[in-house]
């Protein structure tokens, strides 16, 4: 997103392009930060805003996909334009399954405030926790796709297992109260499935983060091992 | 650049001179055997400079001259003490502008064969026939045989250049941008013969366009103010090459 | 608005001037020829009839034709061109294929150059030295030789521009097929420039077939009807010539049906040649 095309114009669609999408990615956040608040203080408002926000998200991703084939189609991109384009492609697809996942906790958080008050013993608290780092985790995947930094691509992709290990913590907790507990297992499985798109959401991250190696060094790294994604960041060609 | 397909010809160490001008420099690089490789790059890079002096066609001209090796079938190309006329029938070239001899078509394709074959009136019409059907344009000529060549479209002149050449059943076929002088369509067409040609031949192709190279090469070579930059296999060249120069070019980062 | 209407009316009146100008000049030139034409067939119409192409030169006032001068015009002209012809092209192959910047193209060039514009006296003096005043008689050899020599230059030049527009790109083709150097001339380059070399070659024609001053000294003239080549030749415009500038009525007149004849045959040839380029485009 840096050097300049003999067509201004073609520059101008990139960079059109690349606005759009950090925009959507800002908007996904915006969304776990409300699902995380809503889930926090179990909270009406905030989680109904989560859902009308989620018709934004799409729209925006129809709309840069329209974009796309569009620049496609005329400019016939070759070798790092194409690999962007494609990047582009998938990252807009994995910013609306977060958008999905923040509207599934709004909806988990509704329907648990629907059933009353019976969810106190459980550790809500912690998964805000979850929710910060995997929040963290996509705006630190969206600063470097802009920026195109592999380096931080790598760092993500590395600290994906704390997020991972979260998760499996939190289920053992939640097994724990809800074995001591039957009643609270109705909650406790709407929890598990809030827990759950967190999770996921930590995941798309790291999908942002496997293309941006994709993009600048032209690998595909989704299904590989840390070593051979290590090898591909560090070297030069 | 290794290639597990065995090398048709193999330059080295080339050097080509206009005159003082020296067009091309130390260029090195492998045609591999029945598939097509595309000369890419800007005007005056040199590509259809190195394309001719496969086929020696500088010797025309008494200013220009090149040195190193061209290796073809065992020997130095360009030192070999075999009639150029031997070698230029089994190194065929079709050129930009559509040419068609003087003559009828039939004659046009005739022409060649009847230098280095002696065919009965029967095989002959035979060999023009697969000539043009190999070509793409027997079934729009069958009827008109005996027809100037000229009074054929610039499309189909083209493939009668194209049936003229492989009718003397080179080894090797180079085409200097074989597309320029024609439309969309009889690009289209000609495009679609090259991917038929390569199963029997050797072919190189020169072309600025390059979307075209992308279409129809296995591989290609980038060039640049007469020096060979990159080569190798289309896709790589297309989707990640080596050199950030090529990648300029490709993307269109500098033209 | 004014202005550019000023500017444009006042080119358009510079326009008609000229073109008023252009077309006088075309019209008083045009005039002239007009003129020789319609004199030329006035007087020379009326002497021809069938007596003048089957009867031989006559003594003053008797009747006659002018059989014997049609005959050698053609027989010399014939020997001329068969002669001329061939070395021409040849040349005018070396020319343009084969030396184009060496110094002997480049000398032969400049002597070709020179023959083109000699007068036609000088070389049928130098045809007299040469080959009369050798066999110590005139002869329709001598006559031929005289034509030939004027014959050459033209075809020469001809044929090296002729060829010379033949686009390199068909050669560069017909090389590339593995044909040689002879054969790319032969089969691909003269072929090509088939329409312009014999143009030149008509144009040859038709300008020594009016030419007196070679035959002069060399064929110089005869009473009689022969074919024999080693006889002195009559010509018409030999005969023209005498006759013409005699003072018999009937000499003069066939004097003007030679004229008609020749102005003719000239024409002929022009046109024909002019059909020949204009089919190839």
């Amino acid at each position: 997103m840096s050097d300049r095309h003999l067509s201004t114009q073609f520059d101008s669609e990139l960079n059109a392009l690349s606005s759009r999408v950090m925009e959507m990615g800002g908007l996904a956040e915006a969304q776990i930060r409300q699902a995380s608040y809503a889930l926090a203080n179990f909270n009406e408002e905030a989680a109904a805003r989560v859902m009308q926000d989620e018709h934004r998200v799409n729209m925006m991703e129809l709309e840069i996909d329209r974009e796309l084939s569009s620049v496609i189609a005329r400019r016939q991109p070759a070798a790092r334009d194409l690999r962007l384009l494609m990047a582009i492609s998938k990252v807009t697809a994995n910013l609306e399954r977060v958008g999905d996942e923040a509207e599934r906790v709004a909806r988990m958080v509704q329907a648990i405030i629907a059933k009353g008050g019976a969810l106190r013993p459980l550790p809500a608290g912690e998964l805000r926790v979850a929710a910060e780092l995997a929040s963290g985790q996509l705006r630190q995947a969206l600063d470097a796709f802009a920026r195109l930094d592999t380096e931080a691509a790598l760092a993500i992709l590395k600290a994906d297992d704390a997020l991972d290990r979260e998760f499996d913590g939190f289920v053992r907790k939640l097994i724990t109260y809800m074995m001591e507990d039957p009643r609270t297992i109705s909650a406790g499985l709407d929890l598990l499935f809030v827990a759950k798109a967190i999770e996921r959401i930590g995941d798309h991250a790291t999908n942002i983060a496997e293309f941006i190696i994709y993009v600048v060094k032209g690998a595909d790294v989704r299904h590989s091992t840390m070593e051979d994604i290590e090898s591909t960041v560090k070297s030069r060609g | 650049m290794s290639s597990p397909t065995q090398a048709k010809l193999a330059v080295r160490n080339l050097d080509f001179y206009y005159g003082k001008y020296h067009a091309l420099k130390n260029i090195n690089l492998e045609i591999a055997e029945k598939k097509v490789t595309a000369f890419i790059g800007p005007s005056g890079c040199g590509k259809s400079t190195l394309l001719r002096t496969f086929n020696r066609m500088y010797q025309l001209y008494p200013d220009q001259r090149a040195e190193g090796e061209i290796a073809y079938e065992g020997e130095n190309l360009l030192t070999s003490k075999k009639d150029v006329a031997l070698i230029r029938a089994r190194i065929g070239m079709v050129f930009q502008k559509p040419t068609p001899f003087p003559m009828s078509i039939h004659d046009n394709i005739a022409f060649g064969v009847r230098l280095f074959e002696n065919l009965g009136a029967q095989e002959m019409e035979e060999r023009v026939e697969w000539a043009l059907q190999k070509a793409a344009l027997w079934e729009e000529v069958k009827g008109k045989l005996h027809q100037s060549g000229a009074s054929l479209s610039g499309g189909q002149q083209q493939r009668l250049c194209i049936a003229r050449g492989i009718a003397i059943r080179p080894d090797v076929l180079l085409l200097d941008e074989p597309c320029s002088a024609l439309d969309p369509i009889s690009t289209g067409k000609i495009e679609e013969l090259i991917t038929e040609l390569k199963k029997d031949y050797t072919v190189v192709m020169v072309t600025h366009n390059m979307q075209q190279a992308a279409r129809v090469s296995d591989y290609t070579a980038y060039m640049y103010l007469g020096q060979l930059i990159e080569v190798g296999e289309t896709e790589q060249i297309f989707f990640k090459p080596r050199h950030r120069e090529t990648e300029d070019y490709i993307t269109g980062r500098f033209g | 608005m004014n202005v550019a209407q000023r500017k444009y009316r006042a080119r358009k009146r510079v326009n008609r001037l000229a073109l008023a100008l252009s077309l006088a000049a075309m019209a008083f030139g045009v005039f002239w020829l007009v003129w020789i034409l319609v004199e030329t067939v006035r007087l020379g119409f009326g002497g021809l009839a069938w007596a003048t192409l089957s009867q031989m030169t006559p003594p003053p006032n008797e009747a006659g034709g002018l059989l014997n001068a049609i005959w050698g015009s053609v027989l010399m002209v014939a020997l001329a061109t068969f002669v001329g012809t061939p070395i021409g092209i040849m040349a005018g192959v070396y020319l343009a294929e084969y030396d184009p910047k060496g110094w002997l193209g480049a000398t032969t060039r400049f002597v070709n150059d020179i023959l083109l514009s000699a007068p036609s006296i000088v070389i049928g003096l130098f045809v007299y030295a040469v080959v009369v005043a050798r066999f110590k008689h005139f002869s329709g050899w001598a006559g031929g030789i005289a034509l030939a020599l004027i014959v050459i230059p033209i075809v020469i030049r001809t044929t090296e521009n002729m060829l010379l527009l033949v686009p390199a790109g068909l050669r560069e083709a017909a090389y590339a097929l593995g044909a040689p150097k002879w054969k790319v001339i032969s089969g691909i380059t003269l072929r090509a420039a088939r329409a312009g070399v014999v143009t030149g070659v008509l144009l040859a024609v038709a300008r020594i077939a009016g030419e007196t001053a070679p035959l002069l000294f060399t064929a110089l003239n005869n009473q009689f009807f022969t074919s024999d080549l080693d006889q002195p030749m009559a010509s018409l415009p030999v005969t023209i010539f005498k006759f013409a500038l005699s003072p018999y009525g009937n000499w003069q007149q066939l004097a003007w049906a030679g004229v008609f004849l020749i102005t003719l045959a000239v024409l002929g040839l022009n046109i024909l040649a002019r059909v020949l380029t204009r089919s190839k485009t």
